[in-house]
């Protein structure tokens, strides 16, 4: 028990004191997080506002498949990602794989799927009036739909705010692409298992405390807007 | 202004709506009146190109509607208040700035606008009030008075005043009527007859999707004649007495809850007493029986189940009518 309360005042010091390596980790974790969830919800969301907001053959299915996505296992879309930046892959001539890119890959292709299911449900369960009144308002196709993700904001919110809590994370795709190379693909949750593996339980204990530290002010602000949108 | 030409409308295999032929002149207030479901709101909805018919055309202006390019230029002068409106989230002047928004007026403009159809239709007082915090009566005026912002040429109003008082109904009526003076096309659809036949000059009766010939709730349009207290008016070849000082053309009601039936003459204070025959008769399954009657014009009244069974009345029964000259109802 004693290692425990040493780990997490040693990991607190570490933290105090500035450390290069902790800090040098958390901005490469917030770029990787913050880059993968633009670039997923750039797709995600517009894909989520179709298949709820539209009538089409296999909609149902469409919305079975990003379900099922939902519980994509991490280390599978590694490998995926892994096998097709590797340099006999379809795209090793990038020379990605072991960059930063790389993991930002397959944070994307596992962050899409929460954004468009979370994205679906939003506006599925937003009033069909809101269209309707757009439209007879005058407002053109596009018009209205932007009435329809006002109305749903605060849930398209958290639907970038789930999405982003999943990639920063997420450790099995980026360990697999990212090769957890230290100052260049190392980020929070890679560190983590390195830290602890070695048995550098203050190193773990500091970034897992980072880590909850950039959750809960993901979602204190997440609170905070939706709280002063239902004022 | 706005014609409807032969609209056949399905939901699934449920045809909801079959009408050969429509027109909305320019001016005009029309009342469409019919029971729930029988396709009021269905008709709206297409007139206001919300939902496209699954077989027929609308013609708008002398413009048959088409395409969706059609559909979109037509909303921007055709504009529809919901039986249950939405406002968006936000202030009120926010969701009234919205429609002038979209076509293309902005600042002091649109402004100008909203400040004066909220005086309008007085709730000026509610511009900087959250829309989410208004009562049901507050949601219809704001939305009215949002739809008539855009200064349409066509105004369909779907149940415009179902939670307003008696005193803001009439304003809001008397609104409508100085739009339709303006040469506004004004289509409703309402369940406050009294009120929708006061002023209305048009009336459409809907009875499962289809235009029905006769208005269900003995509505008809009669001269009246000069003088004052009780008169005599002519309707085909019925005589109707009525108590007005109402003269020339007007508008009056027998209402059906009013008409006494019964199967044989008897001494009355009723002045009015029509010999007719049963034509049909059709239970609504909440204790109530609505009985079609021959009477020289089609009449419609309401009995219980137990009179009718009393009466021993069945599809070609004679039957006597009575109902006092103070209880015809002119608008």
């Amino acid at each position: 028990m004693d290692f425990l309360v040493e780990g997490f005042r040693r990991g607190v010091q570490l933290i105090l004191s500035g450390d290069a390596d902790v800090f040098g980790i958390t901005a490469l974790s917030l770029k990787i997080a913050l880059s993968s969830t633009v670039l997923a919800c750039l797709v995600g969301i517009p894909i989520g506002f179709v298949v709820g907001t539209t009538r089409f053959w296999g909609r149902r299915a469409a919305l079975t498949v990003l379900n099922t996505m939902l519980a994509f296992p991490t280390v599978v879309v590694g490998v995926v990602i892994w096998g097709l930046l590797t340099r006999n892959g379809p795209f090793g001539g990038l020379g990605l794989l072991y960059t930063w890119w790389a993991i930002v890959a397959a944070e994307v292709v596992l962050a899409v799927p929460i954004a468009a299911a979370l994205t679906a449900a939003a506006v599925q369960s937003i009033d069909p009036r809101v269209r309707r009144t757009a439209l007879t308002l005058g407002a053109g196709p596009w018009r209205a739909h932007w009435a329809v993700a006002c109305e749903a904001r605060f849930a398209l919110l958290a639907a970038v705010v789930v999405a982003f809590g999943r990639v920063l994370a997420e450790v099995g795709a980026a360990m697999i692409v990212g090769g957890n190379i230290r100052h260049h693909t190392r980020t929070l949750t890679t560190a983590v298992a390195l830290a602890s593996s070695q048995g550098d339980f203050a190193l773990a204990i500091a970034l897992g405390l980072v880590l909850l530290g950039l959750a809960l002010t993901v979602n204190v602000l997440l609170q905070l807007f939706q709280g002063r949108g239902h004022a | 202004m706005l014609r409807v030409r032969g609209i056949e409308h399905h939901y699934g295999a449920r045809r909801v709506l079959d009408i050969d032929s429509l027109d909305f002149e320019t001016g005009s207030i029309t009342a469409v009146v019919g029971a729930n479901g029988s396709g009021k709101s269905t008709l709206l909805r297409i007139l206001a190109f919300l939902e496209t018919p699954t077989n027929g055309s609308l013609v708008l202006d002398g413009n048959p509607i088409r395409t969706r390019a059609d559909r979109l230029a037509a909303r921007r002068i055709v504009t529809l208040v919901e039986q249950r409106p939405f406002l968006f989230s936000g202030t009120v002047a926010a969701n009234m700035v919205y429609g002038l928004r979209a076509r293309g007026c902005r600042g002091s403009e649109a402004k100008r606008r909203v400040a004066d159809t909220l005086q309008l239709v007085g709730v000026a007082d509610l511009a900087d009030r959250d829309a989410r915090a208004l009562s049901e009566g507050e949601i219809q005026k704001i939305a009215v008075a949002r739809a008539l912002s855009l200064d349409p040429k066509v105004l369909l109003l779907d149940e415009p005043a179902s939670a307003a008082d008696r005193s803001s109904t009439n304003r809001l009526y008397q609104i409508v009527a100085e739009a339709r003076d303006r040469g506004v096309t004004i289509v409703i659809a309402s369940h406050q007859l009294e009120e929708v036949y006061r002023w209305s000059e048009n009336f459409v009766s809907l009875d499962g999707g289809r235009t029905s010939p006769v208005s269900p709730e003995n509505i008809f349009r009669v001269e009246i004649p000069a003088g004052t207290g009780s008169k005599e008016v002519r309707l085909g070849d019925l005589v109707i007495h009525v108590v007005t000082d109402t003269t020339g053309p007007a508008t009056i009601a027998l209402p059906p809850d009013d008409l006494i039936v019964s199967t044989g003459g008897f001494s009355s204070s009723a002045r009015n007493q029509f010999q007719g025959r049963i034509q049909r008769i059709s239970e609504d399954g909440r204790g109530r029986v609505t009985l079609r009657i021959d009477a020289g014009v089609e009449l419609v009244a309401r009995i219980t189940p137990s009179a009718l069974a009393d009466l021993a009345l069945s599809v070609g029964s004679p039957v006597i009518l009575s109902i006092k000259a103070m209880a015809v109802r002119v608008f």
